[in-house]
């Protein structure tokens, strides 16, 4: 059972655009009857309206057995009983609508202070869960999880040229598991005249240099790229073809697991879902199986996948607990937890200073990766050229495309722990029905030697 | 489960606009049956149901605007919904608020609807994926995909006396068919379940996988190609997010022209909510009748969806395609088509000297909203077409292509034509096109 409120505020252009709420409770029911898995969600929670949910969850079952040969297996687990909160500072309930539109006008008034700018948003969430799992094999669990978000978008426009900047990430805002706090931590309305200049200097910027270069991602796009091109992968009912006629399927077979050499050995890669601050971060899934950490890749060698229990029975292993629904109307499936670059030993400052020719890549754009997640484009709103260890000029419409394993290989630095930062990403839709999941990834400034640039447009 | 009632809908949303305070209020009551049958490898591995009631509550007041939402049938939701918009309303700051719309006089036909969808069982969608199953284990093969039957009910009444009703359903089958070294895809969408020819879509995933065996490259570059409907409707539904919306125009971010031909005079989109292969449904989201609109007529910018919001920004009247109020989205056609042409396949496919044949693009995504370049993949069936013949299966190539460009060199539009869902789940019926050029980067 879920109960899940929501509270959304936008400033647009000077105005609040929107202020909302939104409360939503409900069960969902999943069962194996007749060796095959059935689930049903309601939001009616009378004793009559749950019995139902499960009488219509073994009757799909069962018809699910209609079409299916073999019962479904699942790892064992023992059950459990406990339970987990959120730890926040600040609960961003108990703050007042007043302040929180305050932060947004603030930072509005500072972007519309720059000439140029065409249009400007800033918006704050703010998430409370209230999660309780019960299963038949024992377990009772409750967690409370909160979330706190927010961002800027300013657009600047010409006759030829629309540019964006985001801050503290694009997709909206940057949003943690963590209270007021992390708010007055992003400072949007310190940011925000430099991002509305950022925007209108792009208008006029020159165009990305074409070539083979080195990049440096700052650490926004160091997490989208672990997202897509290491976190999907990775994701064990894609990688046995539960998601094939979707998002589509993995080249990190199993085959490869522990021989296949993923990145450079600079790259350490993991799923930890105990991490502090991450979109992913809770006591246990929704199989009720603990939080925990699990190496994915391991100073560049595919070691793991994030798995649920019945697909880690099909490897002879047991859950690593990365099974998450979006709310009670839907199935749990394998997501991401915080999907993590381990930090290295280098700084951006010392990238950019051994770096003869490339570009400095920041915040994401555009972004698409093919289907078992090899061939990838994304492309960003900020770049620099790096002549001679220094950033010399600021270019547009940067674009940079490549191959998974060919691209980890060619990391040559990650930033340290003191640039290392745990991001957000709100938008990760999975499954059908969709599902969007909030998943965290914890990343730094990282370079890459050799990868193709070009300008869009 | 049987669906609301027309009158238990619109009771539930009055009884919401019985608690709203302030100089106007708007209620909507969304009840909402979806049931999905999830296959991969042949078996069943995934098989929902949901159902719900949500209840949306916006407040006007003193040139303020707030919005709350609340699902969930607990008692006492209406009350508390329209409390929760009026706290929000009170914090807002003043604006130009856009004024509730009154009743136009639309009545609440026609809507997609089908008995059959709604009533669908678990047991009847097992067998029609075991339909799918068979035929693709028949030559070796595994399948994967899903169909989904859904009924929505939806009311929305306001202050001025506007009062709307309508109960939709929707179903939709996707079959993607693998083989050891290939996979081929179809879908079919309709309101009526049993209208849904799953031998038909078999057979064509069936088909397009066992052609599509062992690809084998081909350098990236220009070629020329014919798209399946799987494709065009990609292209037209990234032109809707980027261009159509009223609101892109008034924020310097549409590429369209207005009176300007920016595309052959064969391309001719439109977004017509009473088209009965498209899910006819009379209203949006603030209870305003959508029109059709020709967004282009014969390659002619020609026109945009508005809202509320943005037809009194713009001195018009909305053309009813508002998603729900207030939003910084904009309006959004979800019924669009592009006109037939006089050509079929095989004579698109036959036109071409060399060049190749898309099945289906993924994850495509805007790379330069203004020219209109997106960025993406092909995927399950790609095909060398060399002297009027379609021919060998490649690998799957990533484009990156200004879709105003493409749709600039339009050589031939079939006839037939053929619904997609796109992502945002809008309906997109689409002919096969025959492009003069498309650029394929790796």
């Amino acid at each position: 059972m879920i109960v899940r409120t929501v509270q959304h505020l936008v400033v647009k252009n000077g105005v609040v655009a929107t202020v909302s709420l939104t409360e939503d409770e409900g069960i969902g029911v999943r069962v194996i009857a007749g060796g095959a898995w059935g689930f049903a969600g309601t939001d009616r929670l009378d004793p009559q309206g749950v019995e139902d949910a499960a009488r219509r969850a073994v009757r799909i079952a069962r018809a699910s057995a209609r079409v299916n040969t073999q019962p479904v297996r699942l790892a064992p687990l023992a059950g459990a009983s406990g339970e987990y909160r959120t730890p926040v500072v600040r609960d961003p309930f108990a703050v007042s609508l007043d302040d929180k539109v305050d932060v947004l006008m603030r930072a509005d008034t500072a972007m519309a202070g720059v000439s140029g700018v065409t249009v400007r948003e800033s918006s704050l969430e703010f998430v409370r869960e209230e999660r309780f799992f019960a299963s038949s094999e024992g377990s009772r669990l409750a967690q409370t999880i909160i979330e706190s978000g927010g961002g800027l978008d300013v657009m600047a426009t010409s006759d030829d040229e629309v540019q964006t900047r985001s801050f503290p990430n694009s997709f909206g805002r940057h949003q943690l598991c963590a209270g007021w706090e992390a708010i007055e931590s992003f400072d949007l309305p310190g940011n925000a005249e430099r991002l509305g200049n950022e925007a209108v200097a792009l208008l006029t910027a020159d165009l990305c240099p074409a070539g083979v270069m080195t990049v440096i991602l700052d650490g926004t796009q160091a997490a989208l790229q672990v997202h897509e091109s290491c976190g999907h992968p990775t994701e064990l009912d894609r990688v046995l073809g539960s998601e094939a006629a979707f998002a589509g399927m993995s080249f990190l077979t199993p085959d490869l697991l522990g021989s296949f050499r993923y990145g450079s050995e600079t790259v350490t890669m993991t799923a930890d879902a105990t991490r502090e601050t991450g979109l992913g971060t809770f006591g246990w899934d929704d199989e009720g199986v603990p939080a925990q950490r699990t190496v994915l890749v391991d100073q560049g060698l595919f070691t793991g996948y994030m798995s649920s229990r019945e697909t880690a029975a099909v490897l002879g292993q047991e859950s690593n607990g990365t099974m998450r629904g979006d709310g009670w109307s839907r199935l749990p499936i394998i997501r991401m937890t915080n999907v993590n670059l381990e930090p290295g030993t280098s700084s951006l400052e010392e990238m950019i200073a051994t770096t003869e020719h490339g570009v400095y890549l920041e915040t994401n754009r555009s972004w698409s990766i093919d289907d078992v997640r090899l061939n990838f484009q994304f492309g960003t709103q900020n770049a620099w050229e790096i002549v001679d260890g220094k950033k010399t000029r600021l270019v547009r419409n940067a674009l940079y495309s490549g191959r998974t394993p060919e691209f980890w290989r060619s990391c040559d630095a990650v930033a340290g722990p003191s640039e290392w930062r745990m991001w957000g990403v709100v938008n990760c839709g999975k499954g059908q029905p969709t599902q969007l999941m909030h998943v965290g990834h914890g990343a730094a400034p990282c370079r890459f030697r050799e990868v193709r640039v070009e300008p869009a447009g | 489960m049987t669906p609301r009632s027309r009158d238990e809908l619109l009771g539930a949303a009055d009884a919401v606009l019985a608690h709203a305070t302030g100089d106007g209020a708007e209620a909507v009551a969304v009840a909402s049956e979806v049931e999905l049958t999830r296959y991969a490898a042949s078996i069943i591995h995934q098989n929902v149901a949901e159902s719900g009631l949500r209840l949306r509550a916006r407040v006007l007041a003193d040139s303020r605007v707030g919005v709350a939402e609340v699902r969930g049938e607990a008692a006492g939701s209406a009350a508390r919904v329209a409390a929760a918009a009026e706290d929000a309303r009170r914090i807002s700051a003043r604006e130009d608020v856009a004024p509730l719309p009154a009743p136009d006089g639309g009545d609440d036909t026609p809507v997609a609807f089908s008995e059959a969808t709604a009533a669908a069982s678990p047991e009847a969608r097992a067998d029609m994926v075991g339909a799918v199953t068979r035929l693709a284990a028949a030559q070796g093969l595994r399948a994967y995909g899903f169909v989904s039957t859904q009924t929505t009910g939806t009311a929305l009444v306001n202050t001025r006396g506007l009062r709307r009703a309508a109960t939709s359903t929707q179903a939709s089958m996707i079959a993607l068919v693998r083989g050891e070294n290939g996979s081929g895809y179809a879908a079919r969408h309709s309101p009526d379940v049993e209208s849904i020819d799953v031998e038909g879509l078999a057979t064509e995933a069936v088909d397009t996988c066992m052609r599509n065996q062992n690809a084998h490259p081909v350098e990236p570059g220009l070629y020329e190609v014919v798209l399946s409907p799987y494709a065009v409707a990609d292209l037209l539904g990234h032109l809707s997010w980027v261009g159509f919306s009223a609101l892109a125009k008034q924020e310097h971010r549409s590429f369209m022209r207005l009176g300007e031909q920016l595309m052959s005079d064969t391309v001719t989109i439109a977004d017509d909510c009473r088209d009965p292969q498209l899910f006819p449904y009379p209203f949006d989201d603030e209870g305003v009748s959508t029109r059709v609109v020709n967004l282009v007529e014969r390659g002619v910018c020609a026109s945009f969806v508005y809202d509320t919001p943005t037809a009194l920004r713009d001195g018009v009247e909305s053309t009813g395609h508002s998603l729900p109020q207030p939003n910084t989205w904009g309006p959004f056609p979800r019924h669009m088509h592009m006109a037939a042409g006089d050509r079929t396949v095989d004579e698109l496919v036959g036109a071409v000297k060399r060049g190749l044949y898309v099945t289906r693009f993924w994850y495509v995504r805007d790379v330069h909203p203004l020219r209109t370049i997106i960025t993406g993949m092909t995927r399950d069936g790609t095909f060398l077409i060399e002297n009027g013949k379609l021919g060998a299966p490649v690998n799957d190539l990533r484009f990156t292509q200004s879709i105003v460009d493409a749709l600039n060199d339009v050589h031939g539009v079939s006839r037939d034509r053929l619904l997609e869902l796109e992502e945002g789940e809008s309906g997109v019926l689409s002919p096969w096109l025959h492009l003069g050029h498309f650029a394929f980067t790796s």
